[in-house]
């Protein structure tokens, strides 16, 4: 009886302090949310007030009928999309390769990725705008989606190599005997299996593409600009407009959100793999 | 056909260790053949050269005649069992069976017919749909034996495959596979590190140690006439007890102990007639040491009990037998046994035996085995 009364203790500290942890996370994003739906001129009352005294849509009306934002969106997610395809396309088999066939050379190829990662986004941001301006992609869909991919394949590479580590080399082996060369094993046997993990690192690389501020900020002006700087360019007579800001703010997180609730199986399982064994 | 010839097969690893030496023997058509050894012998390496997922530095293997060195495994016709069963986790049980046939690209009919042969073969009806996450590691097991025959291989490859399994599933896992190979009539190579399965399984057993080939030979032979040191200490258990003694005629010292070998020994060994002060190791296993209480001898030691294990239908009985130890060259077994060098005989349980006691032990001296010192090859 003592006992589980003090389980239950222990329980409910547990769970506030895991509610103060997410309120802690959410509390910005709420105040964005409480934000867009207050009225234009509520916006900037001083002192500000968390709750909204009247609900409005007025700001969703008013970026919704700009021309710039569904636009912006359109390149967004075309630009995250094909890194996405792109980044996935190079590091998953190369995650494979280089966790599969362990070799010297593969080890110093992980490396360099974890390295590549270190290096600043601002201080690749000139030579970046060099090497697309010399290759006429500057402010083209597939020009920010090389940048972009050439960002996301790093850390592609690094989740995909963490989860290969747990598959067995068997399972190939297996596949090799039952009569599939190494690509059949690696596309019948080994992507089916792996597909939690792919979809995670498609996820992290998708929303590393969308969020993405600088290098679509150096590396387009009108023809391609993405959501994210159309956002934050919001200005109206009196300055920012901050009412229509944080409505495009809300609605461009929408999607993220909903990709993540719609995969939240597989993140789960792909978080998971490798850690109970089958 | 599909006898499996290996010649002077060898394997050198790129950081220049050399695995495998000079590997040379046949796999007849149709038989058990097991590979036993110690951890690092490298029975595995020479089953995954033979699978074709190792490559061989040089030799020659053959599948059925043809020399397959060069050839990729999924063209070797051979199937194989690992040890973690490498089932595939996210197809069902059905389909795990399948997959061989369906890369084979047979008709879904004669698929569908060969899978449930499998499955009723193997007691696995009832599970065709389950997925792997959700079976026993017997039911795991079946399922990969099931992928194995379903194609009707060449050859069957088994890489350790009851390792995983407890003690008591192991040995009903064990006849269950020695039968089904008979059944099926199909060449088996069986790696295992438990010399048990050895010798209740192979129709013949490949002895390995330090990538060297020891003996190939039928599980009998190997008991009863144990090419060298190493293969007469790994085969039987517990081990042969292994000592250095000397010979002087017809009389054997064994430490502070001697004893008289009978004529017929020297019948059969005729290279120990004539010896006169003649060092040799020789063997004794612990089935041919009673309590001359019990069953007296005309061949008889005398040594200090330092353990007695009762088992019930039998009695282990440790004893300190004071002449020098040999160790042949067994790395698991020094790791089990560390520091502990004491002979162990298998007295009757009407044995009254107990640690401190001197005991009178008879020696089947018929039985003994001896092997040259320097080369630790036997003495015939």
């Amino acid at each position: 009886m003592r006992r589980a009364r003090r389980f239950n203790i222990n329980g409910i500290l547990v769970n506030a302090a895991a509610l103060v942890l997410v309120l802690s996370y959410a509390l910005p994003y709420v105040y964005l949310l409480m934000t867009s739906i207050k009225p234009a001129a509520d916006v900037q009352q001083i002192p500000p007030s968390f709750l909204p005294a009247v609900v409005s849509l007025e700001n969703f009306r008013e970026v919704l009928q700009s021309s710039a934002l569904p636009k912006a969106f359109a390149s967004s997610l075309a630009v995250a999309v094909l890194t996405t395809v792109l980044s996935l396309a190079v590091a998953v088999p190369a995650a494979y390769v280089a966790t599969q066939y362990r070799r010297r050379i593969t080890t110093l190829f992980l490396l360099f990725a974890l390295v590549t990662r270190m290096v600043p986004s601002v201080s690749l941001g000139v030579p970046l705008f060099q090497l697309l301006k010399s290759l006429g992609l500057l402010d083209t869909i597939p020009g920010l989606v090389l940048a972009h991919t050439s960002a996301a394949v790093p850390l592609a590479l690094l989740l995909m190599s963490a989860f290969f580590e747990g598959v067995p080399k068997e399972l190939e082996e297996a596949a090799r005997m039952d009569g599939c060369t190494r690509f059949q094993a690696f596309r019948k046997i080994i992507l089916p299996v792996m597909i939690g993990g792919i979809a995670v690192t498609a996820l992290f690389t998708f929303i590393t593409s969308w969020n993405e501020f600088l290098y679509a900020l150096l590396l387009t002006s009108e023809a391609t600009k993405t959501a994210p700087i159309v956002i934050a360019e919001y200005n109206s007579v009196y300055g920012l407009a901050w009412g229509a800001m944080t409505a495009a703010a809300v609605l461009y997180s929408l999607p993220v959100i909903v990709v993540t609730l719609a995969l939240q199986k597989q993140i789960v399982g792909g978080l998971t793999f490798g850690a109970v064994k089958g | 056909m599909s006898a499996i010839e290996l010649r002077n097969i060898n394997k050198v690893y790129g950081n220049s260790f050399h695995a495998l030496r000079d590997l040379s023997f046949d796999i007849r058509d149709g038989e058990f053949m097991v590979f036993v050894g110690p951890s690092g012998c490298g029975k595995s390496t020479a089953l995954r050269m033979i699978a074709g997922l190792e490559s061989i530095t040089s030799g020659e293997l053959r599948i059925g005649g043809r020399l397959v060195n060069d050839v990729d495994p999924k063209d070797r016709d051979i199937a194989m069992v690992f040890q973690s069963y490498a089932l595939y986790p996210h197809k069902t049980v059905r389909e795990n069976i399948a997959f061989p046939l369906q890369m084979a690209g047979l008709p879904k009919t004669e698929i569908a017919n060969r899978v449930d042969e499998a499955a009723r073969t193997l007691e696995l009806t009832t599970l065709l749909d389950h997925r792997p996450a959700l079976l026993s590691g017997g039911q795991r097991q079946r399922v990969a034996m099931g992928r194995a025959i379903v194609r009707k291989p060449a050859a069957f490859l088994m890489d350790e495959p009851l390792s995983n399994l407890d003690a008591k599933l192991r040995v009903q896992m064990r006849a269950e596979i020695a039968s089904l190979q008979r059944k099926l009539n199909v060449t088996t190579i069986y790696v295992t590190h438990d010399q048990v399965e050895a010798m209740t399984m192979g129709d013949r057993v490949v002895v390995m140690k330090g990538g060297v080939l020891q003996q190939v030979d039928t599980p009998q032979n190997l008991y009863n006439r144990p090419d060298n040191v190493f293969v007469a200490a790994f085969i039987g258990s517990p081990s042969m007890n292994l000592y250095e003694a000397v010979l002087n005629g017809r009389t054997l010292t064994l430490g502070s102990n001697s004893f008289e070998i009978p004529d017929r020994v020297f019948e059969y060994r005729p290279s120990l007639n004539g010896a006169s002060n003649r060092q040799v190791i020789i063997g004794i296993r612990p089935e041919h040491m009673n309590d001359a209480a019990i069953r007296p001898s005309s061949a008889e030691i005398s040594a200090p009990v330092t353990l007695v294990e009762a088992l019930g239908s039998e009695s282990m009985v440790h004893l300190n037998i004071d002449a020098s130890w040999v160790d042949a060259g067994d790395p698991d077994a020094v790791a089990d046994i560390g520091d502990e060098k004491a002979a162990v005989a298998r007295f009757s349980p009407k044995s009254t035996a107990r640690a401190g006691d001197i005991a009178r032990v008879a020696v089947d001296a018929e039985e003994l085995h001896f092997f040259e010192p320097d080369t630790r090859t036997s003495i015939w």
